[in-house]
């Protein structure tokens, strides 16, 4: 069993942050935070092709974060791949020792760097999570038995400030039946938004991540000019207070910033772990975690 | 219905520059209704092309001639003995009509005239929209009519992906989202609870093209093969 499935399951407040695989093979870069912080934080999250931006294969960065001495927690998206390609890829996770999924649709291809490349989704999200429980269970996605099969821990994305809200409840629900073990959220700054979404949560206990990043001056000044088109919102306060200074100063408030929200995460019990964004960078992730007393 | 754009005159005066004698050859049905290639953009393209040929002091004939529906043998087989006179034609019709007029007539080069974009609907006058992908299996009984292989960027089967904003769609945010629409008409029509149904993956298999469908009633006389 993984120790992201264990300390999540054991109620111990799993802390996950994410890694950037670079645009190139330069990865020293995306690893440096492994070592440092590979016994404070529990594992490291690899995005895949995030944003629609072509970046070195998540699966080959979660393998040399395996390597360095880090637990991967891998994300794989229906955007680039179809049923083969993801059964195989997940199945290749699997013996490269990522166990650790958070299975996504993939932002749209228009969105990204490669607006012109064929977008997918032979799979959606709720299939994918079918198709990587049916592995476990011995056979692929056409029925076929498998030698061998895989064992994982089966991530998905759940969107609490979702408008309208009814129809991802739906989904949500969808991709629980499908066999999502953990959810993981986008960015949260408004506290209040996550709690209201707390009560629509089903009575049976599921295990929720919420993520907390840092905004660089680009996203702050595209909310201070009210071009801030997320599925999270960004509190005003927060806009007005980081608004117009200078990046470093932006990112040393937002650091601050991510730091309360984890630790009033903690404390509130609004959540069973964490997911940082924080550009990948050790001195900001560590500021984090003192900040929020981890 | 097909919608189709009309290709750009530059682009149709370069396929057929090596010719002389030239058929425009229009299609009075899906095409003509979205302006691209019915009778009257038959003679439209035919003006723009002599002049702009007579600018360049190219004599070339150019005759037209348009058809109740190119993708159809019954009106195809009258137009072989008129075309056979000419260097070159440029179809109007979608690409199945070009495709077809050149398989049931066509001796010489056959060049579209337009570029077919998608099976859709005419909103009004000059606006046209998506409709339908013809995937083989049709969900809109379980979607509330509205299609999300089509609607939906990504065709998403299990509800909507986590880029909805205020309940308009990532890609396209000037359209609402697909799934939000579904929902709300779902839940206009009381049956919300058909959305919690897990749609299984999309058979493929069925869209392996070319397709081919044979009537029941007629399996006999086609077999399997078109």
């Amino acid at each position: 069993m993984s120790k992201f499935r264990e300390t999540l399951e054991a109620g111990a407040f799993p802390v996950v942050v994410e890694l950037k695989p670079p645009k190139g093979t330069g990865v020293d870069e995306m690893l440096a935070p492994v070592k440092p912080l590979a016994g404070r934080v529990t594992a490291f999250g690899l995005p895949d092709n995030e944003h629609a931006r072509m970046r070195l294969s998540a699966l080959a960065a979660a393998r040399l974060v395996k390597e360095a001495g880090g637990e991967p927690l891998l994300t794989l998206t229906c955007r680039d791949r179809n049923r083969l390609a993801l059964e195989s890829d997940l199945l290749g996770a699997a013996v490269l020792g990522v166990e650790n999924l958070l299975l996504v649709s993939g932002d749209y291809v228009t969105l990204g760097d490669h607006p012109q490349a064929k977008p997918v989704y032979d799979a959606d999200s709720v299939q994918l999570l079918q198709v990587a429980r049916g592995l476990s269970d011995g056979h692929d996605s056409a029925g076929l038995p498998l030698k061998g099969s895989p064992a994982f821990f089966l991530g998905a994305v759940v969107i609490p400030e979702a408008e309208p809200l009814a129809p991802q409840l739906i989904k949500f629900e969808k991709k629980l039946t499908a066999g999502a073990q953990f959810f993981i959220t986008p960015p949260v700054f408004d506290l209040d938004k996550l709690r209201r979404f707390r009560e629509h949560l089903p009575a049976t206990p599921i295990k929720l991540l919420v993520s907390v990043k840092v905004l660089g001056a680009d996203e702050i000044a595209r909310a201070a000019a009210g071009r801030w088109s997320k599925v999270y919102s960004l509190p005003p306060d927060l806009v007005k207070d980081l608004g117009g200074k200078e990046p470093e100063e932006i990112m040393a408030g937002g650091v601050a910033a991510a730091g309360r929200l984890v630790q009033q995460i903690k404390q509130e019990k609004l959540a069973d772990g964490v997911y940082l964004k924080a550009k990948g960078r050790t001195d900001l992730l560590t500021k984090i975690l003192e900040t929020a007393g981890l | 219905m097909i919608i189709a754009e009309r290709k750009p005159l530059a682009e149709i005066k370069a396929m057929i520059s090596p010719y002389k004698k030239i058929l425009i050859v229009g299609c009075g049905t899906c095409v003509a209704v979205c302006l691209a290639g019915g009778e009257k953009e038959v003679g439209l393209l035919a003006s723009q092309l002599r002049l702009a040929l007579g600018l360049e002091d190219r004599r070339v004939e150019i005759g037209e001639i348009t058809v109740e529906r190119q993708c159809d043998v019954e009106f195809l087989t009258p137009l072989c003995d008129f075309i056979i006179d000419y260097e070159a034609i440029i179809s109007m019709a979608c690409g199945a009509g070009v495709q077809f007029l050149k398989q049931i007539c066509g001796l010489q080069p056959i060049f579209p005239g337009v570029n077919t974009t998608f099976i859709g609907v005419n909103n009004e006058v000059g606006y046209y929209t998506e409709r339908c992908r013809a995937c083989h299996t049709c969900y809109l009984g379980v979607t509330g009519a509205i299609c999300p292989v089509t609607m939906c960027p990504k065709g998403l089967l299990n509800g909507p992906c986590g880029g909805t904003l205020n309940g308009y769609c990532e890609v396209h945010p000037e359209k609402e989202c697909a799934w939000s629409r579904i929902h709300h008409r779902l839940e206009l029509e009381g049956r919300v609870d058909t959305m919690r149904q897990i749609l299984p993956l999309h058979a493929h298999d069925r869209t392996t093209t070319p397709g081919t469908v044979i009537h029941p009633a007629y399996k006999k006389r086609y077999g399997t093969n078109e």
